[in-house]
């Protein structure tokens, strides 16, 4: 082996001062032992990396995404929520006990029709506006009371004076009226 | 691994999106950064949280009026420290033989081509094994492009020295992978 052969490395790495390696790649041109070293250590060289990237790909695919710990946590979560609270049918309170529609007082005279809106921006988002609530409130049955005086539905003297009837009153999801049961 | 396979956290995307010094350091050395402290041992997201520790006291540095000159030896040093402050996992992993299959898919290789690699990465870990400390930080800051004088400053060693280290290193390993 002849002198160079310790120089090699350096020079590979180009860590040699120009004048000596200069010298080195004149040698290895003529060195068949030489270039058969340099061949060597750069196929180390390149199994080297290879094996860094490996390393580094493995470690890649072992990883475990940060969010994975929070998203598991949070279906952990609403799971329990949904185990311990299940959903529930809510029942909105009636309106008054009855309502005699004889003691009301007359409704204020109301306009036959509404003044027309301006068109402006936020005019525009009224109907949408609307709809959403009507949406939100589709979950929820609705049920309302209503006391009706018999002398309101029958003709006078058809029924003795002092009789109601209570109307309740499913309404629909969409604001119709779903169902009407009288009862005394 | 690609360099969109690690996800940027916010403050890195900041740096990526910016067009300073620092950004073109960053794009030049974040994925060297990462391999070198991967195979030190660090886990991924440990990497990262390194190479993002190292960029933000880079930007410190310069906005502090810090000596500018090789500032690949200084981020290298800086990441090598904080790696080493993590004690439990430096050099975990770093030649451990890969699992084959699970560790080391190659999708387009033919059987044999497979058998082959996976032989000489088998081999090439066994040779790490063998080096020491000191030789396989050398190989590893020189396969990440440092020269001998940064790989000497980022390891608190003398130019020489670390070229006898490579030195006898490369012929270790080429001893050991050439068989």
């Amino acid at each position: 082996m002849c002198d160079v052969e310790a120089k090699l490395i350096a020079w590979l790495d180009g860590e040699l001062p120009t004048d000596e390696a200069s010298a080195v790649e004149r040698h290895v041109e003529r060195c068949q032992d030489c270039r058969r070293c340099v061949t060597a250590y750069r196929q180390a060289s390149e199994t080297f990396h290879a094996y860094c990237d490996a390393v580094m790909a493995a470690e890649a695919r072992r990883r475990v995404p940060r969010w994975m710990p929070v998203l598991a946590g949070t279906v952990v979560a609403a799971a329990v929520i949904l185990l311990a609270f299940p959903r529930t049918r809510v029942e909105p309170p009636l309106v008054g006990p009855t309502i005699n529609s004889a003691s009301m007082p007359a409704p204020a005279a109301t306009p036959a029709k509404p003044a027309p809106r301006k068109a402006t921006m936020r005019g525009g988002h009224a109907a949408p506006r609307v709809q959403e609530r009507v949406a939100e409130m589709q979950p929820m049955d609705t049920a309302i009371q209503i006391a009706i005086p018999a002398e309101a539905m029958f003709p006078p003297g058809a029924m003795p004076n002092g009789i109601n009837f209570i109307a309740d009153v499913t309404i629909a999801p969409d604001g119709s009226v779903q169902q009407v049961r009288l009862r005394q | 691994m690609s360099d969109d396979s690690v996800s940027l956290t916010l403050p890195l995307l900041r740096l990526a999106a910016g067009s300073s010094e620092v950004t073109t350091l960053y794009r030049e050395l974040r994925k060297p950064l990462l391999r070198y402290l991967v195979c030190l041992g660090l886990t991924s997201d440990e990497a990262q949280d390194v190479v993002q520790d190292a960029f933000v006291s880079l930007q410190r540095h310069m906005a502090s009026g810090g000596n500018q000159e090789n500032m690949r030896g200084w981020l290298f040093r800086v990441a090598h420290n904080q790696a080493r402050n993590r004690q439990t996992s430096y050099h975990r992993r770093f030649g451990e033989t890969l699992d084959g299959e699970k560790d080391f898919p190659a999708d387009d290789a033919t059987p044999e081509q497979l058998v082959l690699e996976r032989e000489k990465l088998r081999r090439v870990a066994a040779a790490i094994r063998l080096l020491t400390e000191s030789e396989r930080e050398c190989l590893l800051l020189r396969a990440g492009g440092l020269r001998y004088r940064e790989i000497g400053e980022v390891l608190g060693m003398a130019t020489s020295t670390v070229g006898d280290t490579v030195d006898r290193a490369m012929r270790k390993l080429t001893e050991k992978c050439n068989v």
